[in-house]
């Protein structure tokens, strides 16, 4: 199978690291990362991520200033991996460009019951905020 | 325009939340709103602060994070951000205070948080259907409540007492 064009396999691994990106300062507190931080957004249904970890440092921060920022501040980056993604029913799947992004799908959506929708997001979320590292830019 | 009042001491927190409802260049009706909720804010900081304290406190950083997603032309609902506000006065004063995020699609998301592995999370749907999800320990789960701008769901209460009756933290006193 041929490579992405970051040179990183198309199919990602479960022991590798996910970073997603916080924009608001809102998202976290002095000890963790907050729920919403990871709800998907309504248009795509999906949350984006990038393939990194902690190190190195710089360019974890390079990653998100380049790519994930859109204007706003990268405040900081919650960091799991994909095997705790995959842990909650969710996939992760490879979506290049931008280099290393990926997206995390298959959440559940039920155009019917908006509000029942995003409860059942919500416990996903928390599941994952409750497993990921964060890390203050 | 409200009554711009010294700061002092600890009151340091509502200087920008002064300066928004003072006034600003912005005239979209959006800025203009947000400017109103401002100016309600500090009025009702300045004249209940002795009864109210932590709570009208509560009500200032929702606001602020109001106003910073305004700034930043990120999305907000800004109807969620007023059922927050009445969320806040309706909930028992002897409840902890949760903390405030924006969800993606702008909704104003309220969260109690023990730690990593004890926590409640609780949406301001606009519709007033309040989506809500817990962790507690094992122990997960989600669901529905009606908020009816008056009182809070009671199961929306024990969800928030049941995160903290076993941890470290306590439940605020008045």
């Amino acid at each position: 199978m041929e490579p992405l064009p970051s040179g990183l396999p198309e199919i990602v691994a479960d022991n590798e690291d996910l970073a997603r990106f916080l924009a608001s300062s809102s998202q976290f507190n002095s000890r963790m990362v907050k729920p919403s931080a990871f709800l998907p957004e309504p248009k795509s249904r999906e949350t984006s991520v990038f393939r990194h970890g902690r190190e190195p440092v710089d360019a974890l921060w390079h990653i998100g200033d380049e790519y994930a920022a859109q204007g706003r501040t990268i405040h900081g980056a919650a960091i799991l991996t994909a095997q705790t993604v995959r842990s909650t029913a969710l996939a992760v799947i490879a979506g290049e460009p931008p280099p290393r992004h990926a997206a995390i799908r298959n959440w559940p959506w039920i155009e019917s019951d908006p509000e029942l929708l995003k409860a059942q997001q919500k416990e996903i979320a928390i599941a994952l905020a409750g497993t990921a590292d964060f890390f203050k830019k | 325009m409200p009554e711009i009042i010294p700061i002092t001491g600890d009151m340091e927190w509502l200087a920008p939340i002064r300066a928004m409802a003072g006034g600003s260049n912005a005239v979209s009706a959006e800025a203009q709103a947000v400017r109103e909720m401002a100016a309600n804010a500090v009025r009702f900081v300045e004249q209940s602060r002795a009864l109210f304290g932590a709570k009208a406190e509560a009500i200032a950083r929702l606001l602020s994070l109001a106003n910073e997603y305004q700034a930043e032309q990120a999305t907000l609902d800004l109807s969620s951000v007023a059922l927050a506000e009445r969320f806040l006065h309706a909930l028992p004063d002897d409840f902890p205070l949760p903390e405030f995020s924006v969800e993606p699609d702008g909704v104003i998301s309220l969260d109690w948080i023990e730690s990593c592995h004890r926590l409640f999370s609780l949406s301001m749907n606009p519709s007033g259907r309040f989506a809500y999800a817990w962790l507690d320990g094992t122990d997960k789960g989600h669901g529905v409540a009606r908020f009816d701008g008056r009182q809070v769901p009671r199961r929306i209460l024990e969800g928030i007492a049941a995160i903290f009756k076993n941890g470290t933290a306590t439940l605020r006193a008045a």
